[in-house]
């Protein structure tokens, strides 16, 4: 799903925490789930690929994951992991060796049954996936199947996160040999354990699933058919859930939320994620490695404000640069809040004590950054910071913001797997191809901390870890952590069972309509 | 047929025009295709492997010159975000813009020649007031306001259109895009009234008008052959040249209505650095406008028996 993004902008993706509204998920009615009907989910952007190995966008993902499935699966609090193509696992006494029994009975929506062979052919393509997503399988030594049930996974050292990065859409399992097509060939018209088989991709407009009559789940899904079309006006996907044209509205504006929550016929459903918006500091550029500066900085900024201006209330403030809905989210991290007399005390003990002029990158044309930096930049003239606030179309900010051409400037994070490891690898560690976060942020003991992290396999030890890791990053202020926000669909009221996790995972099979 | 062939052929240095204006321009934006496709994992070499794959690391005008020569075959090259051939890919988004721009000038015409009719026949009367009046309103409200409120009064309250997309066969497409050429005419028409109003103004007071009169021509048929024929020909040159702005406006209709079309494909396209498909899509619509200019041309010879272009 995603990544760091240089705040919205042309590539959407998502992610956050809190809550509100009519969270989690719509549920059964009184009838109970009745079989058929197709539903239209009107979305924001178009998929870019079928190829699960290699596409980070989320408008891919959360198609393809109703035709792949992995061997675990994200539970629905986002924190943890559940048997799915895998019914458990035996773990060797070094923790270097998993054996993994395969659910019986799973066929692919060509009506052939799942054994092990698949399973190892698609774990071995994803680890190759030198452009995609071979680095999440980077602890896996080789993978081997004994029998049709068993696959074995050789880690190169005990590995934390094992589960988790299994449970990654990019580790779902697909036929071996590709079913005897070329990769291009089976990508075009994709096969799956999923509820939901292939039907048509009309590109830049819309993408349709129909059910998978072999899905292993019996009476599932409930849905003929899935249809994904691309709306890019907010407003048109409203209206077109109002006219009943589409029975969800992907991320319906938020100035629009209110309205919604009292629409006859609509429900809005505000679902908890893991999307966290930042502000970046540039330490190889100067006043920013002066850490005061950068305390200065995240202590100006009034983050309840943001989130009212923003988010028109829904959201929350954010105190760890991890999300509360992560694994070892410290809660009494305090993190760096809102105090001008602070702030002002810590430009007092930085290198530019009577204030700096400065740059604030950000993407044209996005409302929200643009009321962001507006903020911003009032924000912190009473520290004698002038900011100016540079604009550019939103590829080129982003490729700035990698290429750490930028004083300050916006992003924020979704996660992919319900484990920390990622974020905290791609956030504090310099080594790492995102340089922390394209910060150049560098502090050694955090480092060495995050890396332990990842071979500590007892719970206890792992929290005092990341404990440690999120009270110094914050300290530290490597970046202004400024808020959590949910995932908003907007969906009819005649959908039921819709429900998004943490991750922005869901599962269509659950999914029904009344009449 | 000479000037038919004339302009058929003055297609082709349009086109190359079009071509080198487009290539060069888009080079001098910054970004970088691999860098975007490859995202946040980006290193310098998967990046170099990416532009070298791409072609991407050549002279400029060598890309040009290998742009050209697929051209020439008829390939338009492969589109860098969705990894497919871009011209299935431009070829399959033209139709629904077509259906706008016609649908639209059709209805355009439906609207402009009774009201222009009503206006000139009553010169400074009421009705002719209100006729250069009203319309101008839908030249006054920008589109996208004005497809809104068509949809919030055709299709969420009457229910009698689709709120948008561009539905499915013959029927389904000209219901569904009902609403977004009727807001493209609305936005046309002031001008072609205008237009034609005045031309008929013109043509009531000529001689040969008064001489039909005295002569018994019976009104209608003075109208429809006399005075309708002869004024309609300034319209039309109106029309064409409105329609090849539209063209390149259709972005904003397609936007409003989720009509899957090239205007949309090319500003996605833009912003995801798809250069084959932004090259592709920008000399679709240079031949658009020159063939949409062309129809208006042979239209002026079939009105007028006078307009002989290939003597």
């Amino acid at each position: 799903m995603k990544k760091a993004l240089v705040s919205a902008g042309a590539l959407i993706v998502l992610a956050g925490c809190s809550s509100g509204g009519k969270s989690g998920g719509t549920t059964g009615a009184t009838t109970g789930p009745v079989h058929g009907g197709n539903l239209v989910i009107a979305r924001t952007a178009d998929s870019q690929s079928m190829n699960a190995t290699t596409v980070f966008d989320n408008e891919s993902i959360w198609v393809f994951e109703q035709i792949y499935q992995p061997l675990y699966t994200v539970t629905n609090n986002g924190k943890g992991v559940k048997p799915w193509l895998a019914t458990g696992y035996k773990v060797s006494p070094d923790k270097k060796t998993y054996t993994f029994t395969l659910r019986p009975g799973v066929k692919f929506s060509n009506g052939k049954p799942m054994t092990s062979a698949d399973v190892k052919f698609s774990i071995d393509q994803t680890r190759k996936a030198a452009k995609g997503w071979g680095y999440i399988d980077s602890a896996i030594k080789s993978v081997s199947d004994p029998t049709p049930s068993t696959v074995v996974i050789h880690l190169k050292y005990p590995w934390a996160p094992l589960l988790a990065d299994l449970s990654l859409f990019a580790n779902g399992i697909v036929p071996n040999n590709y079913g005897g097509k070329t990769e291009t060939q089976f990508y075009q018209h994709p096969i799956g354990t999923g509820p939901f088989k292939w039907d048509y991709w009309h590109k830049g407009s819309a993408l349709k699933l129909v059910r998978n009559p072999y899905y292993w789940q019996k009476g599932k899904p409930y849905l003929n058919s899935v249809t994904w079309t691309y709306v890019a006006s907010d407003n048109t996907r409203e209206l077109q859930l109002k006219g009943g044209q589409a029975q969800i509205d992907e991320f319906p504006a938020w100035s629009t939320v209110s309205s919604l929550k009292a629409t006859s016929g609509v429900n809005m459903h505000l679902f908890n994620s893991t999307r966290t918006d930042y502000l970046l500091f540039n330490e190889k550029r100067k006043p920013f490695q002066d850490v005061h500066v950068r305390r200065a900085i995240s202590l100006a900024i009034n983050r309840g404000a943001l989130v009212k201006a923003v988010l028109f209330g829904n959201g929350q403030p954010a105190n760890s640069f991890m999300p509360p809905q992560v694994p070892y989210y410290q809660k009494a991290t305090a993190g760096l809040q809102y105090n001008l007399a602070q702030a002002k005390a810590e430009m007092a003990k930085s290198s530019v004590p009577h204030g700096f002029s400065t740059t604030l990158l950000i993407p044209s044309g996005t409302s929200d950054a643009s009321t962001i930096a507006t903020i911003m930049q009032s924000e912190l003239k009473p520290l004698g910071i002038k900011v100016t606030i540079k604009q550019l179309d939103p590829n080129t900010a982003f490729l700035d913001a990698q290429q750490q051409k930028y004083d300050m400037t916006l992003s924020y994070w979704t996660m992919d797997i319900p484990d920390p490891d990622e974020l905290v690898t791609f956030a504090v560690d310099p080594n790492a191809g995102s340089k922390s976060f394209f910060t150049s942020y560098n502090n050694p003991t955090v480092v060495k901390d995050a890396h332990l992290a990842e071979q500590t396999l007892s719970t206890s030890k792992r929290q005092a870890l990341y404990n440690y890791i999120q009270a110094h990053a914050a300290a530290d202020a490597f970046m202004a952590f400024l808020y959590y926000s949910p995932y908003a669909y907007a969906a009819s009221s005649k959908v039921h069972g819709f429900f998004v996790t943490p991750l922005g995972n869901y599962h269509m099979e659950n999914v029904w309509l009344s009449k | 047929m000479t000037f038919v062939a004339q302009r058929l052929l003055m297609l082709v240095p349009v086109a190359i025009g079009v071509t080198i204006v487009v290539f060069f321009l888009i080079h001098l934006i910054p970004g970088d295709p691999a860098r975007t496709i490859l995202g946040i994992h980006a290193t310098p070499q998967r990046i170099a492997l990416l532009r070298k794959q791409w072609g991407l690391n050549r002279p400029l005008v060598s890309q040009y010159l290998l742009f050209m020569d697929r051209l020439a075959h008829g390939n338009l090259g492969q589109s860098l975000f969705y990894g497919t051939p871009a011209r299935p890919l431009i070829i399959g988004r033209l139709p629904p813009t077509l259906w706008l721009i016609v649908y639209a000038a059709v209805l355009a015409i439906a609207i402009s020649v009774p009201l222009a009719t009503i206006a000139a026949t009553r010169k400074d009367a009421l009705r002719d007031h209100v006729v250069r009046v009203v319309p101008m309103l839908g030249l006054g409200m920008p589109p996208f306001w004005v497809g809104i409120l068509l949809i919030y009064a055709l299709a969420l309250r009457v229910h009698a259109f689709p709120v948008s997309g561009y539905g499915t066969g013959f029927f389904g497409h000209l219901r569904s895009m009902f609403l977004p050429a009727l807001t493209v005419a609305i936005a046309l028409s002031p001008v072609v009234i205008r237009a034609l109003r005045a031309s008929m103004l013109n043509v009531l007071g000529a001689e040969y008008i008064t001489t039909a009169r005295s002569k018994g021509v019976p009104a209608r048929r003075l109208f429809l052959r006399h005075v309708l024929r002869n004024a309609v020909i300034p319209a039309v040159t109106v029309l064409g040249i409105n329609i090849g702005y539209l063209i390149g406006g259709t972005v904003i209709i397609e936007n409003i209505f989720a009509i899957p079309g090239i205007g949309q494909l090319m500003i996605n396209s833009i912003f995801r650095r798809d250069f084959p498909v932004v090259q592709g899509v920008t000399l679709v619509f240079g031949v658009l406008v020159v063939v949409v200019n062309l129809l208006a041309d042979l239209s002026y010879a079939a009105l007028d028996p006078r307009v002989r272009f290939d003597r």
